[in-house]
């Protein structure tokens, strides 16, 4: 366990601290400004002189070409991303950016830096993605209103995406409810405006107004409950409310406010019954977005969750921890059956992975109430830590490696999207024979999401399922071997939540496998026989999602170090 | 070692032009595999004595580190268990290039082939649970796309039955082998600095468990055996496949091409026996003894119901996969002997069985191909126009039903034997031989019957069939003739002279039944 390092707003330290977060706001100031940098000129006054102010005017060639957004975003959160890797090489000092009361605001160690890392890559790949998914008209020809505006609309696309992963990092860094909310609006004020963002499609707007009706009243509910929470313990740092739950806990007040702080969350990891305008949001956003919202959106509501039942109401520390273990184990059985069951029947590819992430939901909800079992079973004691670190890491690892092959799906669908649409199974037809790599690369996606071994899809579903089978089965393995008679019923139920895992992966890999069949087998529909539109940046990024999934499948083995230090830097009871 | 070489060989995309440099290579290929398990049997490599290897020891041992945090590792390694399996799947890979040397789209069947051989070779060699598991849904998505890309008319819906049944099943096992994992001991030797204390090794699994057996001491515990026995059969018994979990066989086999058939048929369905002798035969005495009936009678049920269907089919490549499903019932009910002769008789079905089927399958194949039906009655009175296809027919036929001295007949009398050992020595009711008794004579009516259709009946008069339309009626082609008569040549090779494999089987069962029996003996129910 390394020293705490405390550092003040702007003090020593500061900088490196929050390199990532530090870059990113930089980026959007830039982003702001140089695309308006024109040829203005500031006449002194009284004077005939001319100063050249930049602002306003003609636009320069350079700044008004409706590329440049994209490229200061891509490489704003590419930069960001590249920092936090640089950051892993000589080990994330544990650092905690603290107000001048001395309470601690920001914690920055391997656990934020791990999700740092996931946001940053989403973004990055579906901003990279996106050039090619925003029209964009050359400048210089005769544009019709409609490129026009599109060619306008292009840096609001890409500050949305900055902001989103501001919000996001501010979320992973914080260690004040208060913080992690802000964190947390920003990003999803973000998200709503990028769902709505494309009106190309009739959806888009329904969907944008769906997701945020929804996810304000979400978004409300949490903040009451937040409330609640300072009412009762007078202070939302994580650490005051996780001793003042210890004391206290069992009381009515904290429950009420921690529940409904969780149907805020729940909402973000779109967990059932929270899930309702997930598919509607996904099959009405453009495909990169959905995929951002299936992945790094995904992984915030899940960091949210483990602060939230992991620090606060740690289980250990209450014997009252028992009633949302079994609430949420219950409700992780309920959002993976129901989201592949609601996925079986849906022909919208889209909305169909919208399900699928739901079920994705599930499975980490199992893996957080395999953790808190860990925790509040004395029975189960063995190494504090040990069991809940592994549960911890594969958590980790799967929200990594969604990154890679959720994201790559999406991809491929806004390649078809940008075609004419690919809101319907048979518009994936005959892929195989218009562009075999995309299909190839889908089908990939598919079998990993499906956990076919050797890809990471594979892995981290394994590696979730072994977390959860060796909380349950805890020091069962020195009692048998000392010749007791143990059955079924000696080990914890949390067992059947990996039951409920296998069984559920079994049935999702009816409706991943019929996306391949459609592409490889099918024709295509009419009229769309000839070649894919063009576009390198979307299939680049399709590339490294692709070898994404190849790698974290057969080379996991650094990653994993590296989720495992993440893990452990969570709570550092566990170390 | 080499065996490594064996796994990377996924199917490199080209295009059309390519097919006969591809296909060759394929061959070649298949055909070096095949020299040189060849050669490890007859001791060129390393001088391995396949009779004196002992239980659990295993030969070209070979271990490289995967996942270290894990303890995952690839172990790979041979014994007289796995080694007749490997030597199968490299033999077979050849013969069905060959057999199917015409298939369309070769660029990419013949490389879909090799890939399917790999991961079966990776299966049989795996010493080790993650990584068995892995080859294991490995094989799966070769075969899916076999089915898929070159298969009948309904071959959607009977790749992805084929493809869900076993995944569910195998998830389910992995349930289990992920269970039993985490129940070992941490080995703080082997797995030093891993995240989780223990190994997926099998032999350390198997010796612990061996060791742990003594006297009323159980590995695990009695229910506990139980509960992973079961959960571990699930995933065999599916791919075996055995009654009730059979249904996705004859779809998946009337719908693959021949290529992909022969190679279901041959090896994929061994997969399922094998993993019982590697996993729970070893490691859970006490839950097999108290399954030993459920064992028995899934078995028997498979091998009657599979017969008694076979007389009702009328589709000929149906009646010879429901065969099958009859025959891997004589695999169970060697294992649910509970004698050693009884699991060499299962082993040795399941290497025969590997060689047989393969034929029966190259048969439908080159009948469907010429007759363009699969229907008994489409083609009468064959042996007059294709003397070749019906002399290689009523060849298969016969091995498959048993007749002495061909490969078959060597398994099903050591079953035979088996039970009246079990009769005889445990006590057993005799009414258990009825079953096999009235499956002889059902399967030899089945095949008798189908054979008098097709290749007899009709006479001089006989006319092509309606589907025919007047064409020319050709026999098989020189490649197929030719896989025929190597098939052949080795099933009455190794009906003569079973020893050749079945010596180092014997004793390998001998091996395991002595580890086991002190238990049976003296602590069993």
């Amino acid at each position: 366990m390394s020293d705490l390092k405390t550092v003040e707003p702007f003090g020593e330290g500061f900088i490196s601290a929050l390199c990532p977060e530090l870059i990113l706001f930089a980026g959007l100031i830039l982003l702001i400004v140089i695309p308006n940098l024109g040829s203005g000129k500031f006449r002194i006054p009284g004077t005939q002189t001319r100063v050249p102010w930049l602002l306003g005017g003609n636009r320069f060639k350079l700044t008004s070409d409706p590329r440049l957004p994209s490229w200061i975003a891509v490489l704003t959160i590419g930069t960001s991303f590249v920092m936090t890797i640089l950051s892993f090489q000589d080990g994330v000092e544990r650092t905690a950016i603290v107000s001048e009361g001395g309470t601690q605001i920001l914690m920055i160690n391997a656990f934020s830096r791990v999700f740092e890392l996931i946001f940053f890559g989403a973004l990055t790949l579906a901003s990279f993605a996106c050039m090619n998914r925003l029209d964009v008209k050359g400048i210089g020809a005769k544009l019709s209103t409609e490129e026009l505006y599109n060619n306008r609309r292009q840096g609001d696309f890409y500050i949305l995406m900055i902001t989103c992963a501001l919000g996001m990092s501010i979320v992973a860094l914080a260690q004040d409810l208060f913080v992690l909310f802000i964190g947390l609006e920003l990003a999803s004020f973000s998200t709503y405006v990028l769902v709505a963002f494309f009106k190309e499609s009739k959806s888009g707007t329904e969907a944008g107004m769906k997701y945020f009706i929804v996810g304000s009243v979400a978004s409300g509910v949490g903040l009451y409950g937040l409330s609640m929470l300072y009412l009762w313990a007078g202070s939302l740092q994580l650490d005051v409310l996780a001793t003042t739950f210890a004391q206290s806990g069992n009381e009515a007040l904290p429950m009420i406010g921690i529940g409904f702080v969780l149907v805020g969350f729940g909402f973000k990891v779109s967990a059932a019954p929270f899930h309702f305008a997930a598919p509607d949001a996904y099959s009405g956003a453009s495909s990169p977005v959905a995929g951002v919202l299936a992945t790094a959106s995904k992984a915030m509501g899940i960091v949210g969750l483990l602060r939230i039942l992991l620090i606060v109401a740690a289980p250990e520390s209450s014997e009252d921890g028992t009633v949302w273990l079994v609430c949420l184990g219950l409700l992780s059985i309920i959002t993976m059956t129901w989201g592949n069951l609601a996925a079986l029947g849906s022909t919208n590819p889209k909305r169909m992975l919208a399900y699928s992430s739901v079920a994705h939901a599930g499975y980490m909800l199992a893996a957080i109430t395999a953790i808190g079992a860990w925790n509040w079973d004395e029975t189960l004691s063995g190494d504090p830590g040990e069991a809940a670190v592994v549960v911890l890491a594969a958590l980790i690892f799967h929200l990594m490696v969604l990154v890679a092959f959720k994201l790559g799906a999406f991809l491929v669908l806004s390649v078809l999207e940008s075609e004419g649409g690919g809101s319907k199974l048979s518009s994936l037809g005959g892929l195989a024979k218009r562009e075999p790599f995309l299909a190839v690369a889908m089908f990939i996606f598919m079998i990993s999401l499906a956990g076919v071994p050797p890809l990471a899809g594979f892995v981290s579903k394994l590696l979730v399922i072994m977390g959860i089978v060796k909380v349950a089965l805890g020091d069962m393995s020195e009692a048998l071997s000392t010749g007791s008679e143990l059955g079924l019923s000696d080990v914890h139920w949390v067992w059947w939540l990996a039951l409920a895992m296998v069984i559920n992966s079994a049935i999702s890999v009816y409706y991943y496998l019929r996306i391949v069949v459609v592409m490889f087998f099918e024709e295509a529909e009419e009229g769309r026989s000839g070649p894919l539109p063009n576009g390198w940046q979307v299939r680049f990024a399709i590339l490294v999602c692709l070898i994404a999934t190849l790698f974290m499948g057969v080379a996991s083995e650094k990653i994993l170090q590296i989720c495992e230090t993440a893990a452990q830097s969570f709570n550092y009871n566990w170390a | 070692m080499i065996l490594l070489g064996f796994v990377s060989n996924a199917s490199p995309r080209v295009r059309e032009g390519l097919v006969k440099p591809i296909r060759m290579a394929c061959l070649v290929f298949s055909l070096l595999l095949l020299v040189l398990t060849t050669g490890m049997f007859f001791q060129y490599f390393g001088n391995v004595s396949w009779m004196d290897i002992q239980f659990n020891d295993y030969e070209y041992m070979a271990s490289y580190s995967w996942i270290d945090s894990l303890g995952i590792n690839w172990t790979v390694g041979l014994d007289a268990l796995s080694f007749p399996m490997v030597w199968l799947t490299t033999f077979l890979l050849p013969v069905t290039i060959i057999a199917t040397w015409n298939e369309k789209y070769g660029a990419t069947y013949f490389p879909l082939l090799l890939m399917m051989g790999g991961a079966l070779i990776g299966v049989f060699v795996s010493l080790d649970l993650f990584m068995f598991y892995v080859f294991w849904e490995l094989t799966l998505i070769p075969m899916f796309f076999l089915i898929l890309k070159w298969g009948g008319t309904d071959r959607k819906y009977a790749a992805q039955k084929f493809f869900i049944y076993t995944f569910t099943a195998s998830v389910i096992m992995l349930l289990g082998l992920i269970t039993l994992f985490f129940l070992q001991e941490p080995n703080t030797l082997a797995s030093a600095g891993t995240m989780t204390g223990r190994s997926f090794s099998i032999p350390e699994l198997i010796d612990s468990a061996r060791t742990a057996n003594v006297g009323d001491n159980w590995f695990l515990g009695k229910t506990m055996q139980n509960i992973l026995f079961v959960m571990l059969m699930i995933g065999f018994l599916v791919k075996l496949p055995a009654v009730p979990f059979h249904t996705w066989l004859p779809d998946a086999h009337v719908q693959a091409p021949t290529g992909g058939s022969m190679l279901l048929a041959g090896v994929m369905l061994k997969m399922g026996a094998y993993g019982m002798f590697r996993l729970p035969l070893s490691l859970f005495p006490h839950a097999l003894y108290h399954f030993q009936l459920a064992l028995m009678i899934i078995g028997m049920v498979s091998l009657v119901w599979g017969a008694i269907v076979c007389l009702g089919q009328t589709n000929l490549k149906k009646m010879v996969a429901y065969s099958s499903v009859s025959h891997m019932g004589v695999i169970l009910i060697g294992i649910a002997t509970m004698q050693p002769m009884g699991w060499a008789a299962a082993l040795f079905m399941m290497f025969a069985h590997g060689i047989i089927s393969p034929m029966l399958f190259a048969v439908c194949g080159a009948f469907k191909h010429h007759y363009h039906s699969m229907e008994i009655g489409a083609m009468r009175g064959m042996a007059k126009h294709s003397p070749w296809l019906a002399t290689s027919m009523m060849f298969a036929w016969m091995a498959s039903l048993g007749l002495p001295l061909l490969a078959g007949f060597v398994a099903e009398l050591m079953m035979l034997i088996a039970l009246w050992h079990m009769i005889s020595l445990d006590g057993w009711s005799i009414w258990w031989m009825v079953g096999p008794a009235l499956v002889l004579a059902l399967t030899a009516a089945y095949y008798l019957w189908s054979m008098q259709r097709t290749i007899f009946e009709g006479g001089e008069e006989t006319q092509p069939p309606a589907s025919m339309a007047g064409q020319i009626i050709p026999d098989i082609s020189n490649s197929e003739k030719f896989a025929m008569l190597i098939l052949a040549f080795f099933t009455i090779l190794f009906g003569v002279m079973p020893w050749i494999a079945l010596d180092m089987m014997d004793d390998w069962t001998k091996q395991i039944f002595e580890g086991l029996i002190v238990f049976v003996g003296k602590g069993g129910a």
